[in-house]
């Protein structure tokens, strides 16, 4: 780990430009190079499963166009987002709200050691050592914001850090993107609220590259290993148009935050041991999820 | 003088014979029990002398010695009043010593000389029928219990002067043998039906497989949604006891002194439901003396635990044992016995702290929390529930909208007796009688699966990093779908059903 100065060669040209930036910063591994594009994709800790698998979809999606992803590695949103952006290859930045020797939260773990070793930057204003306490966050949320030249926030509640995040970007002139979500969905309030204000409408991570002025190749669209991203067009027949027509009556009952098969049965109608079974099949295929809690989702 | 009473001590759930001797001769005059006894039977002197006082019988002024044989096992509570009492009696020649030969005696005295119940009376008949004895002497109380054990006389008692007349007369005359009266079968227990919950399929289909193959289960919901409804209608589905089923029932439940007077015999499975905040030696069994916990309460019927998080983890642990082996050995101070406890385990829990998740609206618990809460369970216990299944709160609509066609009890239980059937045939001469009892090395041979379900099993087991174990409840719980389904092959769709009970 490195303290590095404000006046540093080394030390990111981009904070300089706003007030109320610190004095140095605490660094482990590098920041975004000056010509990099960088993307901060922050949310809800306590997201949807949908609101996680769209984190990793525009996470991997931009990292595989070299747009490097800063967010602050909290469990939710954030990590799902620089996890995908890890799976593609690319760099992620994480701005914490304690030392940069600490790993906050502890389930971030996997990804703070993929980072320290040479996969992008651990930041932090605050001693080595320095505790994780509550009013760090909203204030790292700044430097997150000024790291970034365009900023999209996933799943927000109507009050919640992200929008903090959101607020900092628009005072330093940079874009803001929100995913759009259900109007009774609470966990999509805040980035309704933001698209009612004026934020850039993220329906595919096409916008926010254009945005970053980098130009789609149509043979990123096939990249995608976990089928997180966008499916790659006729890898298999379409669940939906299933012959079977339970099956496709189930996949279609799919909820994207996540039903459970007592549900599907309940809805459709079909007997129980056939829910059970298909889902499971599903599942296994890759046409379902299922989020550890017996929620079946569709894999995004 | 000199005179012998047969009774019989409780170790475990088995009556072991104890015999009291009386003896009377001249000296100082004092009553003197010894015997390893407990302080309850110490105090039987000052009850057995008020009562034989209360009686009419004037004691002689003579040093009376009791001793309860063999002296290495622990005798313990008010079982041996009577059986000193009548020992005495012999002993100053109050009654002839050979009409109590053959004849085993319990019961408790009051002051006032009549006689009151005693736990424990069922096994000690079936131990004096063991032992080749005429008759068993009991109190009135118990008298219909005692008399579940067919070919052995049995007398109730009401007070010492029936024991005096008995033992003048040979019998009592306001007591006559009912016969097979007591033994009838009783009419149909008014069960909970599991038509009155609504909707819930899902819930109802593991239900069903639980009882059919007698698998543990693990029901998940918000609060309100039918969780304790469901647990508490699963007795009900599950096949009918054998008379040698409900005579094992019956033998503890006499040991834990729950047996109703008026239907002694149980007919129906048990169904326990202890509080969360149970203690291990509550819920496994234990005490200086052993004594049938919980689980073994619950034998052949259902253990329901409510707010399984809620649970100590060490409780929680200590069921993880007798889950497989379906006993337990309990070792104490004063002993070691082994009780049975092969129950179906029903647990229900809330998806998330506050209960309410996936609903974000009301519900604002982070991963980590609903993961610290999961946490609580261990995954080596997890991992001994072959069932699970989540379930979401019933709306006001369906609450209050018109009733569809539920299933009920008796169609379901219809369908598990079925089953029930086949693995009678099935395990014909193994010892076992349900595929959740099925060992790892039988597993080829009673779980054939067909290509496709290997391979899908297979590939579930690579895909849900599944162990050893979780692998095999698999198999065990498809064999079950498969029975339910008349199939003698496993076949996909029986595994895929049973891997979706595992997630």
């Amino acid at each position: 780990m490195r303290y590095v100065r404000r006046g540093d060669p080394d030390f990111p040209e981009r904070l300089t430009r706003y007030p109320a930036m610190p004095a140095g910063l605490y660094l482990i591994g590098r920041f975004p190079e000056p010509e990099e594009r960088v993307a901060a994709i922050v949310g809800s800790r306590n997201c949807t499963p949908y609101g996680r698998s769209q984190a990793r979809r525009f996470g991997f999606a931009l990292a595989v166009r070299g747009v490097g992803i800063v967010s602050g590695m909290a469990s939710g949103v954030d990590c799902a987002a620089q996890e995908g952006a890890l799976e593609a290859g690319g760099r992620t930045y994480a701005v914490l709200g304690c030392g940069a020797d600490i790993c906050y939260p502890a389930s971030s773990r996997r990804l703070y050691d993929r980072i320290c070793s040479g996969s992008g930057g651990i930041i932090s204003e605050y001693e080595p050592g320095a505790k994780p306490l509550a009013w760090h966050f909203p204030v790292r949320n700044r430097i997150i914001s000024a790291l970034a030249d365009v900023v999209l926030v996933i799943e927000a509640r109507e009050k919640s850090g992200s929008l903090i995040t959101a607020g900092y970007a628009l005072d330093q002139g940079k874009s803001v993107y929100a995913l759009p979500g259900r109007s009774t969905d609470p966990m999509s309030r805040g980035c309704n609220a933001l698209i009612a204000d004026g934020a850039g409408i993220a329906l595919d991570p096409e916008q926010v590259l254009m945005e970053l002025g980098v130009e789609m190749r149509s043979a990123d669209q096939g990249e995608d290993p976990d089928g997180w991203g966008i499916r790659p067009a006729g890898k298999a027949k379409d669940p939906e148009n299933d012959p079977d027509p339970e099956r496709a009556e189930i996949y279609r009952l799919l909820d994207p935050c996540g039903i459970t098969a007592e549900e599907i049965a309940e809805r459709s109608g079909i007997a129980p041991e056939r829910v059970s079974s298909i889902l499971i099949r599903m599942v296994l295929e890759g046409y379902a999820a299922e989020d550890g809690n017996g929620f079946f989702s569709k894999p995004v | 003088m000199y005179c012998r009473v047969f009774s019989a001590a409780i170790v475990g759930i088995e009556a072991e014979k104890v015999t009291v001797e009386a003896d009377a001769s001249a000296g100082m005059p004092v009553f003197e029990v010894v015997g390893h006894i407990t302080s309850q039977v110490r105090e039987a002197q000052a009850r057995v002398r008020t009562a034989l006082r209360s009686a009419g019988i004037v004691m002689p002024p003579l040093r009376i010695t009791v001793n309860l044989s063999p002296g290495d096992i622990r005798k313990e509570g008010t079982r041996f009043d009577v059986p000193i009492a009548a020992a005495v009696l012999g002993a100053i020649g109050r009654i002839e010593a050979g009409r109590l030969s053959g004849v085993m005696v319990f019961g408790e005295l009051h002051l006032d000389g009549t006689v009151g119940k005693v736990p424990g009376v069922l096994p000690g008949v079936l131990s004096a029928r063991a032992m080749g004895m005429r008759a068993c002497i009991v109190p009135a109380e118990n008298l219909n219990e005692a008399r579940i054990v067919r070919g052995i006389t049995v007398i109730g008692i009401r007070e010492l002067g029936d024991l005096l007349t008995f033992c003048e007369n040979g019998y009592i005359p306001e007591f006559p043998d009912k016969g097979d009266e007591a033994a009838a079968p009783s009419p149909e227990r008014d069960e909970p039906d599991f038509s009155d919950i609504r909707g819930q399929p899902v819930m109802k289909r593991c239900a069903l497989i639980a009882a059919a193959g007698f698998h543990n289960l693990l029901i998940t919901g918000p609060p309100g949604a039918g969780k304790s409804m469901a647990a508490r209608r699963l007795p009900g589905i599950l096949p009918a006891l054998s008379d040698d089923e409900c005579l094992e029932i019956s033998k503890i439940y006499s040991i834990a002194g729950l047996l109703s007077g008026d239907e002694p015999l149980m007919r129906h499975r048990p169904f326990r439901a202890p509080h969360h905040s149970l203690t291990p030696a509550a819920l496994c069994g234990g005490g200086k003396y052993p004594g049938p916990g919980e689980i073994t309460l619950a034998h052949r019927g259902v253990l329901f635990l409510d707010e399984l998080p809620e649970m100590k983890r060490n409780v929680l642990e200590m069921l993880r044992q007798p889950l497989e082996d379906h006993y337990i050995r309990i070792s104490r101070l004063c002993g070691s016995c082994i009780f049975p406890a092969s129950f179906l385990l029903v647990a229900a829990m809330n998806p998330c702290p506050c209960g309410y998740y996936p609903d974000r609206e009301r519900c604002s618990c982070t991963d980590e929390e609903i993961r610290v809460y999961k946490s609580r369970i261990s995954h080596a216990f997890m991992d001994r529930i072959d069932l699970q299944c989540a379930i979401r709160a019933v709306s006001f609509e369906e609450l209050t909208g018109e009733r569809r066609d539920e299933i009920t009890s008796e169609e379901m239980r219809r369908r598990v007796e079925c089953a029930a059937k086949i693995q009678m045939e099935r395990f014909r001469g193994t010892g076992i009688c349900f595929n959740s009892e099925i060992s790892a090395s039988d597993m080829e041979r009673f779980c054939p699966l067909t290509p496709e379900s290997g391979r899908m099993l297979r590939s579930a087991f690579d895909r849900m990093a599944m162990s050893a174990r979780g692998c095999h409840n698999v198999l065990r719980v498809a064999r079950t779908i498969a029975d339910l389904d008349g199939s003698d092959m496993i076949r996909e769709e029986h595994i895929s059903e049973a891997l979706c009970y595992r997630i």
